[in-house]
């Protein structure tokens, strides 16, 4: 298999803080990949690099074949990105949502938007406002707007932060059916639950570094646990006891 | 990577954008700024000029008219460049979502400068045709302002990009209008001719570029020199283009660090 990302000894400094210090790590095409880690680990900087909104300081990242730091461009309209932040376009409407972003990519307009409100189930909220979405629908919107320009990659900065159990389902049924699609998936989260219900691995970041990674199952395993809570807490929780 | 240099082709999607919000909210916008001038127009030209004979042998109002069309310029591309886009920038985040399409920084600054020139030229013309109602524009060569309009609007729109981007809160736009904006209406030669005032009020307004925009517009609208509005508009395409480096830089620091 082909890794659609590759990260060897990636580096990030916010002033005198360290947001990632020096990671490596393969994500293979086709599989959904998890970071898992306690706020501040360096997983939002780390998805930043991905897709073009920090600089890169140090080692080499290449995505989708294409060196990170030099074709930005290219490697941006190949995938997809749906951040933490709820950044959709509060001056226009559900489906001027998806077709702005058509346009930022410079695609023609076709049946793509029609099909990704069906797909999100906002087919029927269109000319709705964004501000009148609730939550879960906003963060389908997100997604779907992701997924305009038939990324091979989707990069999902905790896509369920924030949501109701129902919502969060909503999420996951999307995330498996792109998945099954062959997309690319990368996701961060703080939910063991979840990263161990959608992820194929994962690796758990603390402090800026990969503290271990693996298969839900191979971390159980390695660390003796019954569940990915215990791991974290053994790999990472000394946050919680300090 | 650290090019200055926008992609036109990608810059003209994020000015795609704008016209699009603006196709909806049009009658709002456009409504107030352009009832601006025209009271400027009602109680300067016409209030005001009565009691004045002429400027340098024109009537009064028909000194400020053309004037006022560019002052118009500048606020409608301070206005955009200023609260519009802080609110897009820092409310809204838009820019991180539009970062991450191949949409790069210079690409974003080019096509939100290009809005702001669109929007100064739709505000601009329209403020035009008035004072041409009014019965306030001579020469035929009035017909060739548009385009300055338009490129003062870039310009403008440039200096306020430039602020935008290099500013923490949104407070400090009270310095940028009491300390900038207003004294250039007052003392760009719109309301009266700069020469009355000590020789230095003259030096100071050169280096400004609403002053350059009024010659232009007068200039054009009563008995145009072409070798001189030719200067002006050279002096501002020359400003844009430098001060255009400055918004690219911090909207690179701010966005994409």
């Amino acid at each position: 298999m082909t890794a659609a990302v590759r990260a060897r000894g990636l580096v990030k400094h916010y002033g005198g803080l360290t947001a990632v210090a020096g990671v490596d790590f393969d994500v293979q095409a086709g599989e959904c990949f998890g970071f898992l880690g306690p706020n501040g680990a360096g997983k939002t900087t780390t998805m930043k690099m991905i897709y073009g909104l920090a600089a890169i300081e140090g080692g080499d990242l290449t995505v989708l074949g294409l060196d990170a730091r030099t074709r930005r461009r290219e490697v941006k309209s190949r995938i997809g990105v749906v951040p933490q932040e709820q950044n959709l376009d509060r001056e226009l409407s559900v489906r001027e949502n998806l077709e702005v972003q058509a346009n930022y990519h410079g695609l023609r307009r076709d049946g793509r938007i029609d099909e990704l409100l069906e797909f999100s189930l906002l087919a029927r909220r269109g000319d709705a406002k964004t501000q009148e979405l609730s939550g879960g629908m906003r963060r389908r919107l997100l997604i779907a707007r992701a997924l305009v320009n038939r990324p091979e990659l989707v990069v999902l900065d905790e896509p369920t932060t924030g949501l109701d159990p129902q919502a969060r389902l909503a999420v996951w049924d999307l995330l498996e059916r792109l998945r099954s699609e062959g997309v690319t998936l990368i996701v961060t989260t703080h939910y063991m639950e979840e990263a161990h219900r959608i992820c194929d691995r994962l690796v758990i970041m603390d402090e800026g570094r990969i503290v271990a990674q693996g298969t839900p199952g191979e971390l159980l395993e390695r660390y003796d646990e019954e569940n990915l809570e215990g791991v974290f807490l053994q790999v990472a929780g000394h946050a919680l006891r300090e | 990577m650290t090019t200055y240099l926008p992609n036109p082709r990608i810059a003209v999607r994020v000015w795609r954008r704008d016209l699009w919000v603006f196709s909806h909210v049009w009658m709002k916008g456009l409504l107030p700024q352009f009832l601006d001038p025209i009271f400027y127009l009602l109680a300067m030209g016409f209030g005001l000029g009565t009691y004045l004979a002429s400027v340098e042998g024109i009537a009064y109002e028909q000194f400020i008219g053309p004037g006022l069309i560019a002052s118009a310029v500048m606020w409608a591309a301070s206005f955009e460049t200023t609260w519009n886009i802080y609110f897009r920038m820092e409310e809204n985040r838009l820019y991180d979502s539009v970062l991450s399409t191949p949409v790069e920084v210079p690409d974003l600054a080019l096509g939100e400068v290009m809005w702001a020139a669109t929007r100064s030229l739709v505000y601009g013309t329209t403020f035009l045709v008035i004072v041409t109602l009014f019965g306030l524009v001579e020469s035929p060569w009035a017909l060739l302002i548009p385009p300055f309009l338009a490129l003062g609007g870039a310009c403008f729109g440039t200096l306020g990009l430039a602020f935008t981007s290099s500013i923490s809160s949104v407070d400090l736009y009270s310095f940028y209008y009491t300390l900038f904006i207003t004294p250039l209406f007052l003392f760009s030669g719109i309301f009266y001719p700069l020469d009355r005032l000590p020789e230095w009020v003259s030096v100071v307004a050169w280096f400004t570029p609403l002053y350059h925009l009024v010659e232009i517009t007068r200039g054009l609208a009563l008995d145009p020199d072409a070798a001189v509005v030719a200067g002006h508009a050279l002096w501002l395409a020359v400003l844009t283009a430098l001060v255009f480096l400055i918004p690219v830089h911090a909207l690179r620091r701010r966005l994409v660090a």
